[in-house]
């Protein structure tokens, strides 16, 4: 269970010069809010630097908000890192695996920082290779690997604690369609009950993707969230049948009016 | 502490499958000591065998019949020098000083009228220069003897000619005669923990950021000192390790030294092996952590680099001082990290003994700068998910 209230944030603007002093502040996210759900996927969608991967990272207590607040399974991240971290998987937009390490290594390196024993990290990273179809790959370097691969191991490694939460930053990107469909198989199965009933929140800015995968639809607009709720809901409240008008409408003419 | 202990272990597998870096700086740190002392001490076996060969290499002695009757008296042999002998000096070429004799050498010597010997040598040439020092000495012996001889035909005393009495009493033990051949020996030491620091220092905080795996590792409950506290043992590790074979590497270099008279001179056994390490180990510790501390700053491996070559250049010239500064090791020097250590290193080679004090200054100057860079270092980790 995620919670999110009306979190802002803001950074220094870059200054444009070396030594000119940086002017203003640029809004990164103005007031996003959702809650998200255990045994469902939730989806935040929104155009380019509409602010949903520093409402990610705010999630996953690496930014802390200006404003607003996280609730992890009713842990507050800036005040328990520790303890949030631990009911918290994160697959970041930058995948970060280490290139003279083997998948497994790479897996097991962070399962020993979860706390697990060398045993279970060992048999963990065993299990996540075989359930995400890439036990072909555990003892190889990371260095070569595809953009799929990559998620692969990436993913498996922000699993490997086996968190009630799972945060996703633009899960699909670069990947071809095979793997877009082995990972959203993937992610069902984890919702589920037999999969653990994790409480996923991903971002997205493929509206096919958000619509085929995810069981509620977070909009976010310029720093805002503007819509919230089924793909199905978000279509009848704005009269389109397709879900592309929808968004469209929710996500532009809203802001701007 | 498992935290650190993980991340430990990780970083220094990561460190060690870097095999391309680590073969250079392994190779680079173990073999630069005593090649340096051999090509040394093929200098010095070249300055003593100049020193040894009796010949001096003159233009026109035929024409002087008195000093080369001298120059047989003391033992030496004239050879006539070189076809332009003035162009092969500069070049280098050759090796000796040139005596240059008038042709009316006899006759102006002979009516009293001082005539002209003129020593040519280049002072970039060292080898030339050694024997031009030589020469002038013989010349010197060679005028002495004339003017003893005149002044005894007139029934002058020879004392008459000396009112002082010059003694001159070498102070330097036998090792400290070697020094000025050995002073750039604890330099090399530094630059190679430096230099085999560098790398890891720089992929374990810059290009953890530069590769985007910073951030995922910042997911991890493991607190920020933990993760700061690893990387920086693994760095630390790796460039105790270097310290550790650069210094062994000095152990068996004597035998590689050309020079009979250096190789006595040069001492470095255990003892000297064991001064060497418990000055180096803590400063590799707090160079690691310095490096680190300014690399996590930076975005990129690159920016990190341009950071920690003013870190180099700065370790590098710390010695200088010691060298510019006439006045010897100043009581402030112990607190400078590298500039104690190569004053200090210096003073085991000398054959120096090492007091407790000496060792303790550094000590404490390296633990204290490590904990403060770590300091540093873990509070740059806990804000850097958050620039």
């Amino acid at each position: 269970m995620i919670e999110a209230e009306a979190l802002h944030k803001r950074y220094a603007a870059r200054a444009p010069r070396r030594f000119a002093r940086a002017r203003g502040e640029v809004v990164a996210v103005e007031s996003v809010g959702f809650a998200a759900a255990d045994g469902a996927i939730t989806g935040l969608l929104g155009p380019n630097g509409a602010g949903k991967t520093t409402t990610l990272r705010m999630v996953a207590g690496l930014v802390a908000p200006d404003a607003g607040s996280v609730r992890v399974d009713g842990l507050d991240p800036a005040r328990e890192p520790q303890a949030a971290r631990r009911r918290l998987g994160v697959l970041g937009d930058a995948r970060g695996l280490y290139p003279r390490l083997s998948a497994r290594e790479n897996i097991v390196y962070y399962a020993a920082l979860q706390g697990l024993s060398r045993e279970a990290a060992h048999a963990r990273a065993e299990a996540l290779a075989e359930a995400l179809d890439f036990r072909a790959l555990l003892e190889r370097r990371t260095e070569g690997f595809s953009q799929g691969e990559r998620l692969k191991t990436a993913l498996a490694r922000a699993l490997v604690h086996d968190p009630a939460n799972l945060l996703l930053d633009e899960p699909t990107n670069g990947l071809d369609v095979l793997a877009t469909r082995a990972l959203r198989e993937t992610l069902r199965h984890l919702a589920s009950p037999a999969g653990g009933a994790k409480c996923i929140v991903l971002s997205s800015h493929v509206m096919q993707e958000v619509e085929r995968l995810c069981d509620r639809v977070v909009l976010v607009a310029r720093g805002r969230t503007v819509a919230d709720g089924t793909v199905a809901g978000l279509c009848a409240r704005t009269g389109e049948a397709d879900f592309e008008a929808a968004f469209v409408r929710l996500a532009f003419e809203t802001a701007s009016a | 502490m498992n935290a650190a202990w993980t991340v430990f272990v990780k970083e220094l597998v990561d460190a060690l499958r870097d095999r391309r870096t680590l073969a250079v700086v392994l190779l680079s740190s173990v073999a630069m000591g005593p090649l340096v002392l051999a090509l040394l001490s093929g200098l010095v076996a070249s300055l003593e065998a100049s020193a040894e060969r009796r010949v001096v290499v003159a233009v026109g002695l035929e024409a002087a019949p008195t000093l080369r009757n001298y120059l047989e008296r003391q033992g030496l042999r004239a050879e006539a020098a070189p076809p332009e002998h003035e162009a092969r000096l500069r070049e280098g070429q050759l090796g000796d000083a040139v005596l240059v004799v008038e042709p009316d050498f006899e006759a102006r010597l002979a009516r009293g009228e001082a005539p002209v010997l003129r020593i040519v040598s280049d002072s970039s040439n060292r080898r030339a220069e050694a024997g031009a020092g030589r020469l002038a000495r013989l010349i010197d012996g060679f005028d002495r003897e004339r003017a003893l001889l005149t002044l005894a035909l007139r029934g002058v005393p020879s004392e008459a000619l000396r009112s002082v009495d010059v003694q001159a009493t070498d102070l330097a033990s036998p090792r400290g005669r070697a020094a000025p051949f050995t002073a750039m020996l604890p330099f090399f030491v530094i630059m190679a923990v430096l230099y085999g620091a560098l790398n890891a220092a720089l992929d374990t905080t810059a290009g953890e950021r530069e590769r985007g795996s910073l951030e995922p590792l910042l997911t991890n409950p493991a607190a920020p000192w933990a993760l700061a506290l690893g990387k920086w043992a693994a760095v630390a590790a790796v460039a105790m390790l270097i310290a550790l074979l650069g210094v062994a590497s000095l152990l068996p270099a004597r035998w590689l030294i050309r020079s009979e008279t250096l190789r006595a001179l040069f001492v470095f056994g255990p003892a000297e092996a064991a001064a060497f390490l418990a000055l180096l180990l803590p400063l590799a510790s707090s160079l690691s952590a310095l490096m680190m501390a300014l690399a996590i700053r930076a975005r990129t491996v690159k920016e990190a680099q341009a950071s920690s070559a003013l870190l180099i250049l700065a370790v590098s010239l710390a010695p200088l001082v010691a060298i510019v500064d006439p006045a010897g090791d100043r009581p402030w020097y112990p607190w400078v990290p590298a500039l104690a250590q190569h004053a200090l290193m210096n003073r085991v080679l000398r054959g120096e003994p090492l007091g407790a004090a000496d060792v303790a200054v550094p000590l404490l100057v390296g633990a204290l700068l490590t904990l403060l860079c770590l300091a540093d270092l873990a509070r740059r980790l806990r804000g850097a998910g958050r620039g």
